[in-house]
């Protein structure tokens, strides 16, 4: 379990950060920040914009106003592709993979860019050994590794959800953004997976949305919780247990998970 | 002069509402469902056939009306019996499917009515001069064209504006899956909107039979134009479509006009251009000769400057 | 296969032999390539002419699917590249007929280069977008160039085109290029190059891309890629080699037409690749030799070919999405179960039927055609070498008759092909051998 980094530096800052869509306000000036190494969880009831704070923090979309500095270096305004290449990465809530291609190569391809490779003309990614020993090396981790060859399209839901995750983490990125990544499991599914977040998430500053507060719980070091596009509060898990304000956002759901 | 201005002025904004009655089908279609219909010109050619077809059997008052209705019918078994299969394969298969109906329905012409152009008269009824303007008659039937383009416009606004189908096609067009949930049947509403695209470019090919060749090769030539038109509007935006018609209808027109080239404009400005460069073949070409690359130039610039379109709002 | 026995000749020789059998198919594709024109029945000019056009078209295709089955990009314009890359070719032969040192059978290089210049000018405009709005700035494209070549008479002669002559230059190894067979071997050369380049490109972390940016741009650009970046080297890369064919087509007919840009050859070539298979690396090849060969064979004995054509990709779209090279590997499955003989028994049994109404329904096109285009000829028509009276009801009534009995015969077939599926498929489940592969 990872103390709280009070000292360690700031790895993913929100300043103010507000989004509108047409005359919608979504996320109402969210300040957030993320220290190195931290594990933080969102929490929030539905369309409290969890989902949407993702998109904006992983440029999908713009910010209406406000700033995003992911390592000291602002990164709100740019191109989803971009903030990846700067260390941010990021899983999505409906299953987002590359359904035609095997397993092995859509981590792979996801371990392209991060290895230098690029748009490159000259390698055939079959000869590459760090690639292919690194897709290896994720394959085990999310325990796919034996259905290597399989076409991604096919697999049952649980093994894409991990697949979704080996996507993400496969190209070594400093900061993990998963969006609810045990939607949809049962209990022995989300706890396999609980592990498999804690050991992908080791030496990274891991952000994740979640649902499940057994999740939540287990494995962060600070919570924020999110209603109605603003941060209502931001704290260590016991103390968010007891927060009044956050109960009263919660009325009528258990947080003892 | 001014005579040349006011002539062209009229002609293009009769080819542009022409563009436009094919184009605000298609939009509309795009809009509702996603589908790039390919085969959408060849609903005009067909309206085309079929008027100049039954003018001769029933005569053209009556043809006006049947021959629009029978195409809309064409379209909404096509969308009923054809499309639907294909709307679970994707995007890419519906583009196919209708590419491939759009060459199927050539063919059925030509077996129709042959290869060569049909002598798709001006009817008797219509062929007599209007008005006078600067000592030169405009024709009848273009004046029709135009009231005809008007008022069928006017009939759609006020179609969709003031009565029940229109305000659950509108709903429709922006959440297909909330006005499903309201219990209107949305796949009927797919069927009722191709028709009315469909019958739509009949209309136009009924009247812009006259003006145009009638002959095989219509589809194929108005096709690309309309859909420079969607694209320039931007796409799913019906008041875009109608801006980038009148403006591609009226510049085309005023450039068919011009006799003029670069070359004439090097001389104004006694500029020599040496015969064996290899630029003067480029700088010799009449403005008229590049009449039909202006819709294309234009879809250039459009990606250049603002790739959205004019007023784009619905996404591929 | 081969074992590394000890010494440094055999290991070498162990190495070749393993290189070999990684690439037995493309060994395979080169000896078949090079016996070909002997081969009796091909080895005359017409056959050979016919494997040269095949060949160009093969390249063609095999470009085209590199945009749309690996890429995801549908365009209306392609032959904007092919036409520009012959232009280019027919204009170095004509500089060569005028004493331009440069061997005729490197002239293709122009094309590919021409190909690759006006697909990144072109691309740097269109790959911005996709899906819809990439196919329709395409078509508006291919309608620029198409209007533009016929504008401009002088470097593209308009619609009769410019000539060359291919046997006017130097004679490298005594390569006149006078022959048929020669020529063949000059295309066959250049297409296995260029089929096996352009697998090379899929193999490379940009190729890869590709796959991944059809599939799901937006995640694409999630693990560090531009789509619109990828989408642009794609777009490239295929008008270079669409390029590349429409100088093997300048070389082989020596002359270039603005019709080599237009609408009807853009759409020909998305036809040999959707009907071949989008799915499949060789579908476009698979798509290229049978569209080359009906639209060979099939005008001499109608003239309602495109016609045919149209109804087959038709049910290419409605029927078999895969495509021909689709259709084959459905049954990679089952191959080895003892029920796939069951099957291709069915397949015997219900193409009776099929070709009952098949005939029946050609009857009907054939004589309607003909009374449509041809009005002058006459009502007499020679149809499977027998004369018919179109005049008369009866040839009508007998195609009528055949399509229906055809078609309903076919209904009843159909359950027999689909049972004898059932348990091929159930044969293969339970031996295992139907694990998925990718595809």
């Amino acid at each position: 379990m990872s103390e709280a980094h009070e000292s360690a530096r700031s790895m993913l800052q929100l300043c103010d950060l507000h989004k509108r869509f047409g005359a919608t306000p979504i996320i109402r000036g969210v300040s957030l920040d993320i220290r190195e190494g931290e594990r933080h969880a969102i929490i929030g009831p539905n369309g409290a914009g969890k989902s949407t704070l993702f998109n904006l923090i992983s440029g999908l979309f713009s910010p209406s106003s406000g700033s995003i500095r992911l390592a000291g270096e602002t990164i709100e305004g740019l191109a989803p592709f971009e903030i990846h290449r700067r260390g941010l990465a990021r899983s999505f809530q409906v299953t987002n993979i590359f359904s035609r291609l095997s397993v092995y190569e859509n981590i792979r391809c996801s371990v392209l860019w991060s290895l230098g490779y690029r748009y490159s003309f000259r390698h055939d990614v079959s000869k590459l050994r760090d690639a292919n020993e690194r897709t290896d090396r994720v394959l085990e981790q999310i325990g796919l590794a034996a259905r290597r060859d399989v076409r991604a399209g096919i697999l049952t839901y649980a093994e894409q959800r991990a697949l979704e995750i080996g996507i993400t983490i496969a190209g070594d990125a400093r900061v993990i953004l998963l969006d609810e990544p045990t939607a949809g499991m049962s209990r022995a599914e989300a706890a396999r997976a609980v592990e498999l977040i804690r050991s992908i998430s080791s030496g990274r500053t891991l952000v994740i949305v979640e649902h499940d507060m057994g999740v939540v719980f287990d494995l962060a070091d600070r919570i924020s919780v999110l209603v109605y596009g603003e941060i209502v509060a931001t704290d260590a898990p016991a103390r968010i247990r007891e927060n009044p304000t956050v109960q009263a956002a919660y009325l009528g759901t258990s947080l003892h998970a | 002069m001014l005579e040349i201005v006011t002539f062209s002025l009229l002609n293009g904004v009769v080819y542009g509402l022409l563009l436009f009655m094919v184009s605000s089908g298609l939009t509309l279609i795009f809009s509702l469902m996603g589908v790039l219909n390919f085969a959408h010109a060849s609903m005009f050619m067909l309206g085309a056939y079929f008027s100049y077809q039954l003018g001769r059997w029933i005569g053209f008052w009556p043809a006006l009306v049947i021959a629009p209705l029978l195409v809309g019918a064409i379209g909404a078994a096509v969308e009923r019996y054809g499309l639907r299969h294909v709307h679970r394969q994707g995007h890419v298969a519906e583009i196919l499917f209708t590419f491939g109906l759009a060459y199927l329905i050539v063919e059925a012409v030509v077996m129709g009515w042959g290869r060569n152009p049909i002598e798709n008269r001006v009817p008797a009824v219509i062929d007599f001069p209007a008005f006078q303007l600067f000592g030169t008659s405009y024709p009848a039937y273009k004046a029709l064209m135009m009231a005809i383009s008007v008022g069928m416009f006017a009939f759609l606004y006020l179609a969709f504006r003031r009565t029940r189908v229109g305000l659950i096609i509108r709903a429709a067009l922006s959440h297909p899956e909330m006005v499903s949930a309201l219990g209107h049947d949305v796949p009927r509403i797919f069927v009722l909107v191709f028709a009315i695209g469909s019958a739509l470019a009949g209309l136009a090919g009924v009247i812009g039979g006259f003006a145009l060749l009638t002959e095989p090769n219509m589809a194929a030539a108005l096709g690309p134009i309309v859909f420079v038109v969607v694209v320039v509007g931007g796409l799913g935006s019906i008041s875009g479509a109608f801006i980038a018609s009148m403006l591609i209808g009226i510049v085309q027109t005023f450039a068919v006009a011009l006799d003029y080239s670069l070359l004439d404009l090097f001389n104004v400005l006694r500029v020599s251009l040496g015969r064996d460069s290899p630029f003067y073949e480029l700088a010799a070409v009449k403005i008229a000769q590049a009449a039909p690359l202006i819709p294309y130039l234009l879809l250039v610039a459009m990606l250049i400057v603002r790739p959205r379109g004019l007023l784009g709002t619905r996404e591929a | 296969m081969s074992s590394a026995s000890p010494g440094s000749g055999s290991s070498q020789r162990g190495r070749l032999r393993r290189w070999a059998s990684q690439q037995r198919a493309w060994l395979i594709a080169i000896a078949i390539l090079i016996v070909l024109p002997h081969v009796p029945g091909l080895d005359g000019n017409f056959g050979r002419s016919l494997l040269s056009q095949m060949g160009i078209a093969a390249v063609f295709a095999l470009s085209y699917n590199l945009l749309l089955g690996q890429t995801g990009l549908l365009s209306f314009g392609h032959a904007v590249y092919f036409g520009l890359g012959g232009y280019a070719a027919i204009h170095l032969m004509r500089a060569i007929n005028g004493g331009l040192a440069i061997p005729m059978p490197l002239v293709p290089i122009a094309g590919a280069g021409a190909g690759l210049f006006f697909g990144m000018l072109f691309g740097a405009l269109t790959t911005r977008r996709a899906g819809v709005v990439f196919a329709l700035i395409s078509l508006g494209i291919g309608e620029l160039v198409f209007a533009a070549m016929r504008i401009l008479q002088g470097f593209s002669g308009g619609e009769e085109g410019i000539t060359a002559n291919r046997g006017l230059g130097p004679h490298p190894f005594g390569l006149t290029l006078g022959p048929q067979l020669q020529v063949y071997y000059v295309i066959a050369f250049w297409s296995i190059l260029s089929a096996a380049l352009m697998a090379a490109f899929l193999r490379t972390p940009v190729g890869r891309m590709c796959n991944a940016v059809r599939d799901n741009p937006e995640r694409a650009a999630f693990i560090g890629y531009d789509p619109v970046r990828v989408r642009f080297v794609a777009f490239s890369v295929a008008a270079m080699f669409a390029g590349l064919a429409g100088g093997l087509h300048a070389l082989n007919y020596e002359i270039v037409a603005a019709e080599a840009v237009g609408a009807g050859r853009s759409g020909a070539v998305l036809l040999m690749a959707y009907i071949g298979g989008v799915h499949h690396f060789f579908g476009a090849v698979l798509g290229a030799i049978t569209i080359t060969w009906l639209q060979v064979s099939l005008s001499d004995y109608t003239t309602a070919w495109q016609l045919y054509l149209g109804l087959f990709f038709m049910a290419a779209v409605l029927f078999a999405p895969g495509g021909l090279s689709g259709l084959l590997s459905m049954h990679r499955p089952i191959l080895r179960t003892r029920a796939f003989l069951d099957v291709l028994k069915t397949y015997a049994i219900a193409a009776v039927p099929m070709l009952i109404a098949a005939v029946g329904a050609i009857m009907l096109l054939e004589m309607n055609y003909r009374r449509a285009t041809q009005p002058d000829a006459g009502a007499r028509i020679r149809l499977f070498a027998l004369d018919l009276d179109t005049s008369t009801p009866w040839p009508w009534l007998a195609a009528i008759l055949l399509l229906a009995i055809g078609a309903l015969l076919f209904r009843r077939t159909r359950p027999l092909v689909e049972r004898a599926w059932e348990r091929a498929g159930a044969e293969a489940r339970s031996a295992g051998a139907s694990s998925e592969a990718a595809g």
